[in-house]
């Protein structure tokens, strides 16, 4: 499986690399990583399917227990097909959609990598793995929808559906690693065989991980980034927005489902109640759109819906249905985007109001787009209708209300495959200028790839059983129960078929008296666009976002050392006082010094109350190096010639480097813009604060010293007797990497601050 | 404005500056048994550079060291990160030290220790520090030449 991962990432590679000869073929060569995951799917299928998942595992990390692992199941294998057997048509297609440009073919590497990183979510096995693939979904999803990047609206668009997913990912990756500290393992096959209960932790970790799939998967109230993302090209559009990336919510709802239902009562409704919004919600919107690209994101919004509510539920005989309208939305739609982008290729425009005759002048994707469109109303003998059967029997089994909704939502969905049939097929609005195509070439993708899909999608209706073992496996998985639902041509006159039969008649209906329809939604929308919703909500929060940094940025960041300072210290004198506060503690006295001690103590005490009082910047600096050099001496009569040494040099370097800048300042402070007393309040503070925490933290050492340890292991395991020094270059020389690092980047800064000023001072002289 | 400072100043700090070096450089390599190292002996050699600015400005610290801080700093962090990898190619972990004995002919048997290799990486970072600090810092306001 990693080599299928890795044979995308490299074609994605290739293709960057060589782009001037492969230019012309970018999309077939891209379409070697579909095929690649079609090609593992032949040689593996059955095996997986018999119940035997493929399994591979690389350690990573093996400290941290990291592994890359890969477990595909009947489950994952399912989703793979959906992904590569969509994505090849999909690539074929946009061979003749784009013309050879270096830009489209970036646009082919970027595809493969996506190709390349679904793959590696369905299939991965650890949590932190799949959120890696996650997110790179989101990324490659945000330079696909941002391809027209002179368009403001594209880029815009881009930025919504990054923000909005990748939000929803990182709230998804506290979660897994919440729900992993609860489980004790990162294995998803190990979560869901023995489902942690039984801990609040668990309620924020499932609610963490439904966020970041009701983000992905444009559920209510996050859905509004998924219509704005039509502004990439369409491959991309029918490919990651409507067949593959929003359907990585489903899957983790899912794969997940049961396990969170095991945990926490709530997760049923809540995944009932965000799937109803969003598929009520979606399938109105859609009776609005003119744009006919619009109008399937929107559909795609509500079947998203239907899906999230199916598979999220937790229930076996949902989950079976849920599945199989995930193939039949994957087939129908990817059909819908592609013949919607030979319509605009062709056309130069997607309103349904102006195109005209298309029906005559396009006869053969007239008949391509009607049968997807078939299947999309769940019309008998589609793959939409075997499998909204299976998904009604399912419901009615439930609760009548969950099938109320459903079958409303199945009436919008007819009402707006009406609205897209007759706009982008009948006759043009009287008053706009109509747009007709010209007849497509039998041997042009733009036809035969959606042609493709469309045969897929009826000849599956027709012969169920084709994918009936591959969705039954995917739902024994992941519900864990072995009874085999149905997939029917004709499931005989059951009651799942009154409500089908009652919602296809009433969508007929709506379809009948479309005129009507408009006219009711109109008026509706009207009103309702004065209402809240998400879009609106997504563009006020995004300034009042930037305005929040702005100003905290501008309260803390307001360039005053004296405020910085202030403020360091006291965080660093609060946290430690506000742990502390009801722990007790106990001071120790400390054991009486020896003279010299004591007269050490004064002179560093005398110097150190000496430099408020003094008004001459260069005496300050004697004094602060004489405090300097009276610890150094402290630290020699303690014993530590080392402490003494460094502490010598780094004292007489930081007099001398005073000094260099004392040159350019004026010779005595000039009177502090602030007040004295907050400034003498905090170094109160701090003074008390390392005078009690000295005391304090003698007494209260909870575990064995270190010292001694490292003592001892000095010379045999470091060949060295200065502890200080195999310390610093051997035990923790990691951390002395780190210093020195940060060293040369602090004397860069400085440099780098200082220099332009010498040279602004030398260019007015 | 610019006044140079006496000849005998300049002569005696060349003078010292040798020996202090001497005694950075033994810092350097004693601190694995003795106090010192590389920290110690790279703060040592920073006062010499202090001391020979002192006595003729930054121009005569470009003769004497005539590298640029920049490189001293990068070439130590490369010598302190590469003693971690070399470390790596006989099976070790990162930074994990060895040592080996060596009877080298005059000076007798002399143990080498790996993490000295990283000391000397921090040494060189510590005088490209205070190189560049005396070079930014001490550059004169009124000297007509652009520091580097």
């Amino acid at each position: 499986m990693a080599l299928v991962v890795l044979i995308h990432l490299a074609v994605a590679g290739i293709l960057v690399l060589f782009r001037r000869p492969l230019g012309r073929w970018a999309f077939v060569v891209g379409a070697l990583g579909p095929a690649s995951t079609l090609l593992w799917a032949a040689l593996n299928g059955s095996r997986v399917l018999s119940g035997d998942p493929a399994t591979e595992s690389f350690t990573w990390v093996a400290s941290l227990d990291l592994t890359i692992a890969f477990r595909v199941d009947a489950y994952s294998l399912l989703f793979l097909l959906v992904v590569a057997g969509i994505g090849l048509p999909i690539f074929l297609y946009s061979q003749s959609y784009f013309s050879p440009s270096s830009r489209a073919t970036n646009f082919a590497a970027t595809m493969t990598l996506f190709a390349g990183s679904m793959v590696g979510l369905v299939a991965a096995d650890h949590l932190l793995a799949l959120f890696v693939f996650w997110e790179l979904t989101t990324i490659t999803s945000y330079l696909l929808i941002g391809y027209y990047d002179q368009k403001a609206e594209a880029r815009s668009a881009a930025l919504h559906a990054a923000l909005v997913t990748g939000g929803g990912g990182l709230a998804m990756l506290g979660g897994i690693v919440l729900l992993a500290g609860e489980a004790g393992t990162y294995l998803i096959s190990e979560i869901t065989a023995n489902p942690p209960v039984g801990s609040n932790v668990l309620t924020v970790a499932w609610a963490l991980i439904l966020l970041g799939a009701v983000t992905k998967s444009a559920q209510f109230p996050f859905h509004a980034w998924l219509p704005g993302a039509m502004a990439a090209p369409t491959p991309a559009s029918a490919f990651l927005h409507s067949a593959t990336m929003v359907k990585a919510g489903i899957f983790l709802v899912g794969r997940l489902g049961f396990a969170g239902v095991a945990a926490a009562d709530w997760w049923q409704p809540a995944v009932f109640t965000i799937g109803f919004i969003t598929m009520v919600l979606g399938g109105w919107r859609a009776l609005r759109q003119y744009d006919l690209k619009l109008l399937l994101a929107f559909g795609t919004v509500s079947q998203l819906g239907f899906m999230f509510l199916l598979l999220g539920s937790g229930i076996p005989a949902l989950a079976f249905g849920g599945l199989a309208i995930l193939v039949g939305h994957a087939l129908f739609k990817a059909t819908l985007f592609l013949s919607v982008g030979a319509i605009d290729h062709e056309t130069g425009t997607r309103d349904l109001r102006r195109l005209s005759g298309l029906r005559r002048s396009m006869p053969r994707l007239f008949w391509v787009t009607t049968a997807a469109a078939l299947s999309m109303t769940a019309m008998p003998l589609t793959l939409g209708f075997a499998a909204k059967e299976a998904a009604f029997d399912g419901l009615l089994a439930e609760s009548v209300w969950l099938i109320a909704a459903a079958a409303t939502a199945s009436t919008l969905t007819v009402a707006y495959t009406a609205r897209f049939m007759f706009g982008a097929f009948g006759p043009a609005v009287p008053g706009t200028e109509p747009a007709t195509g010209k007849r497509l070439a039998s041997r042009s993708a733009l036809l035969w790839a959606p042609a493709l899909l469309a045969v897929m999608s009826v000849g599956i209706g027709l012969l169920p059983t084709l994918v009936l073992p591959i969705v039954n496996g995917a739902a024994k998985v992941v519900s864990g129960v072995a009874k085999a639902g149905k997939l029917v041509i004709w499931p005989g006159f059951v009651p799942a078929l009154a409500w089908s039969l009652a919602s296809l008649t009433a969508g007929l209906l709506l379809a009948w008296r479309r005129q009507l329809v408009d006219r009711t939604t109109e008026a509706v929308g009207r009103v309702a666009e004065r209402l809240p919703s998400a879009d609106t909500a997504y563009r006020r929060s995004i300034p009042a976002l930037l305005r929040f940094a702005d100003r905290s940025s501008g309260l803390l960041q307001n360039g005053s050392l004296p405020a910085y300072i202030a403020i360091i210290l006291m965080v660093a004198v609060t946290a430690p006082t506000v742990a502390a506060i009801g722990e007790s503690p106990v001071l120790v006295t400390p054991p009486g010094g020896s003279m010299l001690e004591w007269i050490l103590g004064a002179l560093i005490v005398g110097f150190a109350v000496a430099l408020p009082f003094v008004r001459r910047r260069f005496a300050v600096v004697i004094l602060l190096g004489g405090v300097g050099y009276g610890i150094a001496a402290l630290y020699s009569v303690f014993g530590g010639p080392d402490l003494t040494l460094t502490q010598l040099l780094v004292e007489t370097l930081a007099v001398a480097l005073f000094a260099f800048v004392l040159r350019h300042l004026p010779a005595t402070f000039s009177r502090p813009a602030t007040a004295r007393l907050p400034r003498l309040a905090v170094a109160l503070a701090v003074g008390a604060f390392v005078f009690f925490a000295g005391l304090v933290v003698n007494g209260a050492r909870s575990s064995e010293t270190i010292s001694d340890t490292l003592v001892a292991d000095s010379v045999p395991e470091a060949a060295g007797s200065n502890v200080v020094n195999v310390i610093l270059v051997d035990f923790r020389a990691f951390d002395t990497l780190g210093e020195i690092t940060v060293l040369v980047a602090a004397a860069l800064g400085a440099a780098g601050l200082v220099i332009p000023v010498i040279r602004d001072a030398r260019s007015r002289t | 404005m610019k006044t140079r400072p006496s000849a005998i100043l300049e002569a005696g700090v060349i003078a010292v500056s040798g020996p202090v070096l001497v005694f950075s450089a033994y810092l350097l390599f004693a601190g694995h048994n003795q106090p010192g190292g590389g920290f110690a002996g790279g703060l040592v050699a920073g006062v010499a550079v202090l001391l020979v600015w002192a006595a003729g400005g930054t121009d005569t610290v470009r003769k004497v060291l005539p590298v640029r801080s920049t490189v001293l700093m990068g070439v130590g962090l490369l010598v302190a990160a590469g003693t971690g990898f070399a470390a790596l190619l006989p099976g070790l972990a990162f930074l994990e030290s060895g040592y080996a004995e060596l009877s080298i002919p005059l000076v007798g048997d002399v143990k080498i220790v790996s993490a000295l290799f990283f000391d000397i990486g921090v040494y060189l970072v510590v005088i490209g520090m205070v190189l560049a600090l005396v070079r930014a810092l001490g550059e004169d306001a009124t000297a007509e030449e652009v520091p580097q």
